[in-house]
């Protein structure tokens, strides 16, 4: 386990347990780790320099020499050991030798791995990293989970309609001959599903206790990450009001009813996201 | 009698293992084939379906190349979807996130031409953002390996596959975007996008003059010579039941770069003096949104190539039902009268079954290339087709021969609604999709992997010794033109 490490884990432990009652500087840190993709320790190589061929090289790239992977996706290589062209912000503040944790977002991948600089932390090398002994792991899959709920809120933010209920029926939507259809690979192949609403979690109260819900059924590339909806599925589902289909409203029960979407990926949740959804939902 | 036992078994062990290392070579490196699969080492562990690939080559400096398929951005949902680009005649290819369109297109073709004279540049692409409306983005970049964004430079929606080709040309860059635009009237929908400032302006051309079942077929393919003459090939449908697309297979021509105010009317077919020739009448194509050809879906593959050097010859290949019993069946024809008559019947060696995605390439010794992937005996078998005679003898290339049932589908389309092929002075360059198990047995030609593989155990890992999935990758590959 290296300084950095620890030191990264202590303000990330810190954090979790109360981010309202930390200094400004280390809220930005969780942001930090929020928003990047690839966070790792190293040791700055080379300046001005890059690891590979197919990056462009200038004043602000250097080769950084990875001491630790504390963040990474999973289909990136990237392991101590390996060098790292990073694309600083302000290379004035580095030395070769200097030691740091970076805070990046991908760049370019080839034989090696190219980031852009979205903020670093330079590391002391003193006891600091002791307080966090052995919690770094767990303190960073917390963090992670806090970006997913980072995530969530987005989506909840866009959504127009968040409802707990379950789908009762589920059929091919076929579009009125009024409406303009176009033979396409992208077609969506609408369908329908009937959602019965137990609760509103977000927007207005639903007359009858029902909507319809419009998503798409075919598995073409365009709409591999919409949800599927199923029959009897129990859940909690992100609305929009329908403005795909050019027909955004359906007669139902004698009434006229806006029709809403489901398109994205995370639209549909399952009943365990529901604590969540609602803490989040209250910010 | 034991010892010399053991000696043959040496000896016959050495033998085999020098014929067989000599054999991999001979068939990798002499051959002067190179296929070379796109997925960086940095990315060793991704497992996507990075289907439909498409190629561009700077027209100046053919060390440079995009690449492109549905490969999402690695590392983020938010960040724009990703290229590949070699900057070494495709030995080597890295991963950049430049495209216009968030997280992964769900159409990218793309072309560079030098009329704008960047040494690094000059992509032009036209792409498709996944969303609840489809938009077209028409972008490009002046320098593909400063990694900036690609600028748009026209927006719109309701149009399908997007498909790019041009030329430069005094200066300036001439770009044909052929795409099944849902705007027209009347449901005139095969369209040419063309411009002729470096895509600062687009012209919006229909190329259909009949009626239509309602629109034509998704695919609209421009083709450029030289000489400024510019092709197009699109399927006008006729009727359409759902299933089954009755259709003509229609090209048009322009002889002044589609600048005039009636572009594309060159060519008029005898039958109805409209313009567009047909080339084949009200044949059967089938149309499924669904695995039908193996795991892959069908109803729209269509290329066009012109010679180069002789505007006048110009090849079309596309896809029907063919006979009974079969599925979706290829053929070619030639025109050598800059399209105003056809071949009667398919181009010999050209009425291939069960097969998909055709490219066709024209070289600068008049050398035709045909690309397509075969389903048979349970595998997806890429070619390369090479001829100059106009397929009577044929010299046929095997790149890749792959299991067809693993990995499973992911999404639509599986393989690609097209893959591509281009000739480049003394080669012809193109990509394909397919399995990348690491198995040389699976690429009679030779492979050459930037990701991590145990060709010994036939399997992929992360680059840290685990094992990664199977899955659909894009390949690079460059074949000697026939001479």
């Amino acid at each position: 386990m290296n300084t950095s490490r620890f030191f990264l884990a202590g303000i990330l432990c810190v954090n979790l347990l109360g981010v309202a009652a930390l200094p400004q500087a280390t809220v930005n840190q969780v942001a930090l780790v929020k928003q990047s993709s690839i966070v790792f320790a190293g040791t700055v190589s080379q300046l001005g320099a890059t690891s590979f061929a197919g990056v462009p090289k200038s004043a602000q790239t250097v080769v950084v020499r990875v001491d630790s992977v504390l963040k990474k996706p999973s289909a990136v290589s990237l392991k101590k050991g390996d060098n790292v062209t990073v694309e600083l912000k302000d290379p004035s503040a580095f030395q070769q030798g200097r030691q740091a944790t970076f805070y990046t977002e991908g760049w370019i991948f080839g034989s090696g791995v190219a980031v852009k600089e979205l903020g670093h932390e330079f590391r002391s090398g003193t006891g600091e990293a002791s307080k966090a002994a052995g919690a770094d792991e767990r303190a960073y899959q917390q963090a992670q989970d806090r970006i997913s709920d980072q995530d969530l809120q987005d989506r909840l933010n866009a959504a127009d309609f968040v409802v707990i209920g379950r789908v009762t029926n589920v059929h091919r939507w076929n579009a009125p001959k009024s409406a303009t259809t176009r033979v396409s690979e992208h077609d969506p192949d609408w369908h329908e599903a009937v959602v019965e609403v137990q609760s509103v979690l977000k927007g207005g109260q639903v007359k009858g206790n029902k909507v319809v819900v419009r998503f798409p059924g075919r598995n073409d590339v365009a709409w591999v990450h919409s949800p599927k909806l199923e029959k009897n599925q129990q859940g909690i589902f992100c609305l929009n009001r329908d403005q795909a289909t050019g027909v955004p409203t359906e007669k139902v029960g004698g009434r006229q009813v806006a029709v809403y979407t489901c398109l994205g990926h995370g639209d549909s949740l399952p009943m365990s996201d529901a604590p969540r959804v609602r803490a989040l939902l209250k910010n | 009698m034991k010892a010399l036992g053991a000696f043959w078994l040496r000896f016959l062990t050495i033998a085999a293992f020098v014929m067989t290392a000599g054999f991999v070579f001979v068939r990798g490196q002499s051959s002067g084939i190179k296929v070379v699969d796109l997925i960086p080492a940095s990315l060793s562990g991704e497992t996507n379906q990075d289907s439909e690939p498409f190629l561009a080559v700077q027209a100046v400096n053919p060390q440079i190349m995009v690449a492109s398929a549905f490969t999402p951005n690695p590392f983020s949902a938010s960040g724009n979807a990703p290229v590949y680009i070699s900057e070494d005649g495709g030995a080597t290819w890295v991963l950049s996130a430049i495209t216009p369109v968030q997280r992964m297109t769900c159409d990218i073709t793309h072309a560079m031409p030098t009329g704008e004279n960047h040494p690094r540049g000059d992509l032009h692409a036209g792409t498709l953002a996944c969303a609840a409306s489809i938009t077209l983005d028409e972008s490009e970049s002046n320098d593909v390996s400063a990694s900036a964004i690609m600028n748009v430079q026209s927006t719109r929606s309701n149009v399908d596959q997007p498909f790019v080709r041009a030329l430069g040309i005094s200066n300036s860059d001439h770009i044909y975007v052929g795409l099944n635009d849902f705007n027209q009237p009347n449901g005139h929908t095969a369209t040419v996008d063309v411009s002729v400032d470096g895509g600062a302006t687009y012209k919006s051309v229909p190329i259909e003059a009949r009626n239509t079942a309602g629109q034509d077929g998704p695919s609209v393919r421009p083709a450029v010579a030289g000489d400024n003459t510019v092709y197009a090939a699109f399927f006008g449908w006729r009727k359409f039941n759902g299933t089954v697309a009755t259709s003509d297979v229609v090209v048009v021509r322009d002889d002044a770069g589609a600048t005039g105010p009636l572009p594309f009317q060159a060519l008029k077919d005898p039958s109805d003096k409209l313009p567009g020739r047909l080339v084949v009448k009200r044949v059967s194509i089938p149309w499924s949104n669904a695995p039908t050809l193996g795991q892959e879906r069908i109803g729209s593959t269509l290329s066009i190539a012109v010679d180069p050097n002789n505007s006048s010859i110009v090849y079309v290949g596309w896809a029907d039902h063919g006979n009974k019993g079969d599925i979706y069946t290829l053929h070619v024809r030639r025109s050598t009268d800059r399209g105003v008559t056809w071949s009667k019947s398919d181009l010999p060696h050209t009425t291939i079954r069960n097969a998909t995605n055709i490219a066709l390439a024209v070289a600068n010794n008049g050398t035709v290339g045909l690309l397509y992937q075969q389903l048979s005996g349970g595998r997806w078998v890429s070619h390369i087709v090479q001829s100059r005679d106009a397929f009577a003898t044929i010299q046929d290339v095997i790149l890749a021969n792959v299991p067809a049932n693993v990995p499973a589908e992911q999404f639509l389309p599986y393989l690609g609604d097209y893959d591509y092929l281009l000739a480049v002075g003394n080669e012809f360059r193109g990509v394909f999709c397919a399995n990348n198990t690491p198995d040389l047995a699976n690429f009679p030609q030779g492979v050459t992997y930037q990701r991590a593989t145990n060709f010994g155990t036939k399997t992929l890992t992360d680059g840290s010794g685990n094992s990664v999935a199977i899955s659909i990758d894009p390949f690079y590959f460059s074949v000697p033109v026939k001479p």
